[in-house]
């Protein structure tokens, strides 16, 4: 397959790619952006570590072309923090170390970063529905549901 | 009061008894720790500095633990068995006491003053009345320090209770958060090649040949191919070229099916097929003696019962699909490897490729998480390899997503079948117990090259090798087989079953969970026919104060919750192969109109002993929960004659967020009790409550997992 220019926007900075058509948008971030933050667990959209923001909405990396994202704002885990600063889930995550391994750990921040974004306090269900195809192996399950729930409660508390 | 009590300093120490082995303090003001124990997500190196935080009264973000490689740090065998903090966490506690109180003395030396007027602070020691002070760093420096060693039992006045409330954020939280922390599979050298395997349709699978038209294909996306026999592998720079080409040039090879895959009705296989039964005794060894019959009792005093448990082919299944890059040249390999066995492999890859050991160096890199022997060996095996034939460049190997789900050692499918006999008084006088599968025990071994899946393929050797069983107390197969209780009479059997078609090796808990879950569910069983508490009927056959302290403290929690509507309650307890932590567990479940098992609550008791890292504990028992709660509803590889069609997450379902019950954990506290291994104790009880509380709502056993709708509704219609 021939290969194509264009250009990505990753975490607030441009970039020009050349690549073949195809390659999805996972290994560009990993290969031309040097973010390794996304994961590849599957390759088949099955397990959510290589979910990223598009325009604010979660989508998974490992299959779609790159070039479908040109002209929209891509965010990583590594964009998340904001110099430095983590957002309020990563501080959660942080206080309820809720990680083992932390391999599904990128993808689950993302998918909750979108969430809450977009709800001031999510209910149960949508947060099921959020984490929805996130698979993690360790059972770092009940640690992430207290460090959301610490966030939500976090969130009442400023209201 | 001052309580006075012994360490036995452990395993560890015996092999490396400087305290110099385990911590250095090359870097003022900072410590480092050394351990042989690799850390896959249990937290192992937060609950080791945090231990000597304690011990040394050092902040423990000055404590860093050091990176471990085959060539500087000790060698501990390897990280299984839940023996981490029991072997390097009380070796990391012994060194700090050690160093700690010959410091003191040093101190007291130097700075003329009685020990008791130091002021010690941050590793500093001070004269109250002058300015004079001396350091942990500067005691360092001294010969002595080098010199010191760690005696076999250490005695410990004046135990203190350390406080466990305070949150401690555990070592790589921060960076993992932040997308930073680094994986092998994050590695990245120049001109590397990254590597895939191009694997056959099944272990019984030859090559015979490749269309020539791929080369042109390769040549045209900078592809090179490896072939050696049946072994064939795919490398490029570029990792989704690499990728992609795999479709295209396995449907460009023929292959020859030399054998197939024994029939699907595993169940059947394992009660038909030949194998090695061996006598367990009390204390848990197996013994080749005759198997006695199974003793009968009459009906007029006694209640006989009998149970059977069923437990599919399991998958690790690991998050990251495993991965090793490795570095050829002049005769030296330098690798890096997710394994839990970096020593082992570094002989076995002496051996194999006919290197001295001193010329292969195994860094450890973090994966995924991993739960026992999973493909991080192999592909360790299989990176090695093909960096040898590509001299000079790093080559970093990925298994794909199929390659971790059907080429992985598999947790063996199994069978327990069971016979108790109740007697008037409701007491068990005769507990017949027999445990049948596949080994658990094929990690990489010297001289045992065959047990690396590609090692079949690199010498078309498709011939079946026999496993011999396993005699150590609580080994593989009967592990947890030997109950705790105090049955008065025990017929104990293991039973290896042969030629049974799946690959398989350690998974978490090995035998224990099948056992486990076979010995609770069947109590359960025998205490309904009693119709008494099934905590009490537990307590009735327990002559161990922990195990009934850790019921009763279960059944506190348990009445604390309000019971949920239409919610049914289990619970099941068991102590990890007799000898490490107690956990107790109890669930609470719905079962819907169309079959489907919710869980609700949890309650999770555990003891395992004295507490280092709570927070690290309550993780790894509901972390473990949360993983043997998977396996008991949803889990089973599927396969066919020809091959494994678990293929990916579709094809094995694994648990969800919308399925996670409120957990609540107790952790007991055994100041001055030897630490206890944790992340393993709670699978076997997880099985068993499960089961138990899903007799309750059906008012039937099922008798095979998964508790799928599909099996609890065969058994239910018959
Ligand atoms: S790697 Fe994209 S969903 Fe699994
Ligand atoms: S923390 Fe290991 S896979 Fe989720």
């Amino acid at each position: 397959m021939s290969k194509t220019e264009y250009i990505l926007n990753v975490n607030g900075k441009s970039k020009n790619i050349v690549s073949s058509e195809d390659k999805p948008l996972l290994y560009i971030l990993r290969d031309e952006f040097k973010l390794t933050g996304t994961k590849l667990g599957c390759g088949l959209e099955q397990c959510g570590s290589c979910a990223v923001l598009v325009d604010g909405c979660k989508i998974l990396s490992c299959n779609r072309p790159a070039i479908e994202f040109v002209d929209k704002e891509i965010t990583t885990i590594e964009g998340i923090s904001k110099n430095d600063v983590l957002n309020e889930i990563q501080q959660s995550f942080k206080e309820f170390n809720a990680a083992q391994c932390g391999y599904c750990t990128s993808g689950i921040i993302v998918s909750l970063t979108e969430l809450f974004n977009k709800k001031e306090t999510p209910g149960k269900k949508e947060i099921i529905e959020s984490l929805s195809g996130q698979l993690c192996r360790c059972g770092s399950h009940a640690s992430v549901l207290k460090a959301i729930n610490n966030v939500i409660k976090l969130r009442k508390n400023n209201d | 009061m001052i309580n006075k009590y012994k360490i036995n300093t452990g395993a560890s120490v015996k092999d490396y008894n400087k305290v110099s082995d385990w911590l250095s303090f090359e870097i003022p003001n900072k410590i480092k720790i050394s351990s042989g124990k690799v850390d896959i997500g249990q937290h192992i190196s937060t609950t080791l500095a945090l231990i000597c935080s304690r011990e040394l009264g050092i902040d423990i973000n000055s404590i860093f633990v050091n990176k471990l490689n085959t060539d500087t740090t000790p060698n501990e065998g390897i990280t299984a068995s839940s023996l981490s903090v029991p072997n390097s966490g009380t070796a990391i506690r012994s060194a700090s006491i050690i160093f700690k109180k010959n410091f003191l003395d040093f101190a007291a030396k130097s700075l003329n003053l009685n020990i008791n007027k130091i002021n010690l602070e941050d590793g500093v020691a001070k004269d109250p009345n002058s300015n004079a002070s001396i350091s942990f760093w500067d005691f360092s420096k001294t010969e002595e320090f080098l010199k010191l060693s760690i005696p076999e039992i250490i005695e410990i006045e004046d135990q203190k209770n350390f406080d466990h409330s305070s949150h401690v954020e555990t070592k790589f939280i921060n960076s993992i958060v932040k997308g930073e922390y680094k994986f092998l599979h994050d590695l990245r050298f120049d001109d590397m090649l990254h590597a895939r395997i191009v694997r056959p349709p099944s272990y019984f699978h030859k090559f015979l040949s490749i269309n020539n038209a791929i080369h042109k294909y390769l040549k045209d996306h900078n592809l090179k191919l490896y072939i050696k026999n049946s072994f064939i592998a795919v490398l490029g720079n570029d990792e989704f070229e690499v990728i992609k080409s795999l479709n295209r040039i396995k449907n460009s090879i023929e292959w020859e099916q030399v054998n197939k895959l024994a029939n699907d009705k595993i169940f059947n296989l394992i009660d038909q097929n030949s194998k090695d039964s061996l006598i367990v005794k009390r204390g848990g060894e197996a013994f080749n003696e005759n198997i006695p019959e199974i003793k009968s009792y009459n009906n007029v005093d006694h209640k006989t019962l009998t149970s059977e448990f069923n437990k599919p082919y399991l998958m690790h299944g690991s998050i990251g699909p495993s991965a090793s890059c490795s570095f050829y040249k002049n005769g030296k390999f330098i690798i890096y490897s997710h394994s839990q066995a970096i020593y082992a492999l570094k002989s076995i890859l002496s051996n194999a490729f006919n290197l001295k050991e001193k010329n292969i160096t195994l860094h450890f890199m973090p994966g995924a998480g991993c739960y026992g022997h999973n493909g991080a060996d192999d592909v360790t095996y299989e990176a090695a390899l093909l960096s040898k034939e590509f001299e000079n460049k790093y080559v970093l190997l990925k298994w794909t997503r199929e390659d971790e789900n059907c080429w992985e050692p598999y947790g063996s499918a199994s069978k327990n079948k069971l016979t108790a006999t109740l007697d008037k008084n409701n007491k068990i006088i005769y507990w017949s117990s027999e445990a049948y599968s596949d080994t658990y025990l094929t990690r990489p071994m010297v001289g045992k090259l065959e047990y690396f899946v590609s090692q079949r393929f690199i010498n078309n050797d498709f011939k079946k090798y026999k496993v011999e069983p396993r005699t150590g107390a609580h080994m593989g197969i009967h592990r947890n087989l030997d109950p705790i209780y105090n049955f008065k009479e025990t017929r104990l059997v293991k039973n290896l079953v042969h030629d049974l078609p799946l690959r398989t090796s350690a998974l978490r808990t090995l035998g224990a969970f099948a056992n486990t879950t076979a010995t609770e569910t069947f109590m359960d069983d025998l205490c309904i026919e009693a119709n008494i508490d099934p905590f009490e009927f537990r307590i009735n056959h327990l002559d161990d104060n922990r195990a009934i302290d850790l019921l009763n403290d279960l059944k506190i929690q348990m009445e604390k919750d309000e019971p949920t509507e239409n919610g049914f309650r289990g619970i099941a307890f068991s102590r990890y192969k007799n000898s490490a932590s107690y956990c107790a567990v109890g669930v609470e479940l719905t079962v819907s109109d169309n079959v489907e098992v919710e869980l609700k609550q949890a309650w999770i008791s555990v003891d395992a002993g004295e507490v280092a890292f709570k927070e690290g504990i309550e993780a790894q028992v509901e972390g473990g929960f949360i993983q043997a709660a998977s396996w008991s509803l949803y889990e089973q590889v599927n396969f066919d004659n020809n091959e494994i069609l678990s293929k990916d997450w579709d094809g094995y379902k694994i648990i969800e967020f919308d399925n996670i019950p409120l957990i609540n954990t107790s952790v007991i506290n055994r100041v001055g009790f030897p630490y206890l291994g944790v992340g393993e104790a709670v699978a076997g009880p997880t099985g068993a409550s499960i089961s138990n509380a899903l007799k309750r709502a059906l008012g039937e056993r099922i008798k095979s997992m998964p508790f799928s709708q599909e099996n609890i509704t065969k058994q239910l219609l018959g």
